[in-house]
């Protein structure tokens, strides 16, 4: 017999997920969809189209007209309709055909997919259920208080898209404590998640890291000096991030972040955050937005970063993990819910859970690791340490 | 997929506390005197008492619930009586504010 501690441990990877996760996943802003022309949006292995009617309405179809396959995204909108490229078939946003110019009537069945959709606080979310049921009750999306309040600024928005990954890695992330402070330049002094129904929480303060430079902290303006932060996934795969900002002069900045993505298909995703800062008095709105924006793409190069560790890593079913590390076999038994059927959902997907971390020996370990790098940089450039 | 169990359970499992104020049994587990995983149940849930008379924060996250100071306590207690594990062998922490070489002379004058 082999001891346990001389056995190579084996990473089983495991397919991804056959099917899409249910619920609300927010495919961007209102803004960008809302010009009356149809545009092509690649989610849930299909190909989509998204059109705002003349009744100002969103509406979301499977982008292949039922006809004769013709790319609906291609075409044009008329009226409340999307009409085809092809022959001219119009498309209303209930997925019915509503017209067909050149014949004396619409065929039965003339019928194609249509996803419900919700516009709220400027985004643009679509309703995906395998099942093909109508949004569950519990699949709520709280208010944004800062959304169309002239003491915030408007969102500052980011796209992105993610090639070579499933995104179970993105959602992985809120349990991550460590990762912040390698991937994302921040360390967590207080680190909690808390998982019940369809929501998972992550309550964090956290410093940041002074060996990086940040670039919210280049001129001569306050520092930031760290971030108190409660955020929160409704549902698979949009995350509400409140989190305060916190400066050396002593005032604290009010942000919101948001953090969310959808399934192109099994192995891509579109990535899409966006950040909303209240505006500190006396500031004006372009150099407040000017501010969330600096925030949002210090944001950025940690994203980034994380795109470079999900591109070359392996997906991995049976993680190895330390004390120290958060409760990822829980988030992903939480996660599981959107991925079966409803009456398949079992108690402990949704059943309450807390983990609190003790972040005594990692901030040990990382104050220590900080004070080596600003001392080798100091001694790089001849200044005293 | 089938749902994995966490692989740090292989060694030391989650273990039932019953909260002292109200009596729900919930399952835990201390990795160290500062950090603790409770699993609730919807029994547990209903039983709780701060959760009931709980109100939501402000902010858009504000209406999860944090957790429950008197859990906390009972689930401190059972680990400082033995009757739950700690995973982490470190006797338990006094009070960093407390410096008995200062105090002694106070205690003992």
């Amino acid at each position: 017999m082999t001891a346990v501690g001389d056995e190579v441990r084996h990473i089983e990877s495991g397919p991804p997920p056959t099917r899409f996760a249910r619920g609300w996943h927010c495919l961007g802003l209102v803004r960008d969809f809302d010009d009356g022309k149809p545009h092509q949006v690649n989610a849930f292995g299909q190909k989509l189209v998204v059109f705002a009617g003349e009744d100002g309405a969103i509406n979301v179809l499977d982008a292949y007209c039922r006809h004769m396959g013709g790319d609906l995204s291609q075409g044009e909108v008329k009226g409340n309709e999307i009409a085809c490229p092809f022959h001219d078939w119009r498309w209303g946003g209930d997925g019915r055909c509503k017209q067909i110019p050149y014949a004396r009537r619409v065929p039965l069945r003339a019928r194609t997919a249509a996803w419900p959709t919700m516009t709220q606080d400027g985004m643009l979310f679509v309703w995906n259920d395998p099942e093909g049921n109508p949004p569950t009750e519990d699949a709520v999306i709280p208010r944004i208080e800062g959304y169309d309040n002239p003491e915030w600024t408007d969102w500052v928005w980011y796209t992105t898209r993610i090639e070579g990954s499933n995104c179970r890695e993105i959602v992985d992330n809120v349990v991550d404590m460590a990762h912040f402070f390698y991937v994302h330049f921040t360390f967590p002094t207080y680190f909690k998640n808390i998982f019940e129904g369809t929501v998972a929480t992550q309550l964090m303060t956290g410093q940041g890291r002074e060996d990086v430079a940040r670039p919210q902290n280049s001129g001569n303006g306050p520092k930031s000096t760290g971030t108190t932060s409660t955020a929160a996934y409704y549902g698979p795969s949009f995350m509400i991030d409140d989190v305060t900002y916190h400066y050396s002069d002593g005032n604290d900045m009010p942000t919101t972040l948001i953090n969310c993505h959808y399934p192109i298909d099994a192995n891509s995703f579109v990535l899409q955050y966006g950040i909303m800062t209240k505006k500190p008095a006396g500031v004006d709105d372009e150099a407040a937005t000017a501010t969330a924006r600096k925030l949002g793409d210090f944001i950025r190069i940690g994203f980034e970063q994380d795109v470079q560790i999900w591109r070359n890593k392996a997906r991995i079913e049976n993680p190895l993990l330390c004390e120290e590390d958060g409760p990822v076999y829980q988030l992903r038994r939480w996660y599981e819910q959107f991925y079966v059927d409803v009456a398949d959902v079992k108690p402990e997907m949704t059943d309450r859970f807390e983990f609190e971390i003790d972040t005594t020996k990692p901030n040990e370990a990382w104050r220590h690791e900080v004070e080596q790098n600003i001392a080798k940089r100091a001694a790089a450039s001849g200044q005293p340490v | 997929m089938a749902v994995r169990p966490d692989v740090r359970l292989d060694d030391a499992p989650m273990q039932p506390v019953s909260c002292g104020t109200c009596g729900a049994v919930v399952e835990a587990r201390k990795s160290s005197w500062d950090q603790t995983s409770i699993q609730w149940n919807d029994d547990a849930l209903a039983a709780c008492m701060e959760r009931r008379a709980s109100s939501p924060r402000p902010g858009p996250n504000g209406a999860t619930f944090t957790g429950c100071a008197a859990l906390r306590d009972a689930i401190r207690e059972a680990a400082v009586r033995g009757l739950l594990d700690v995973v982490d062998d470190e006797p338990l922490k006094t009070n960093p504010d407390h410096h008995p070489d200062q105090y002694d002379t106070e205690v003992h004058a």
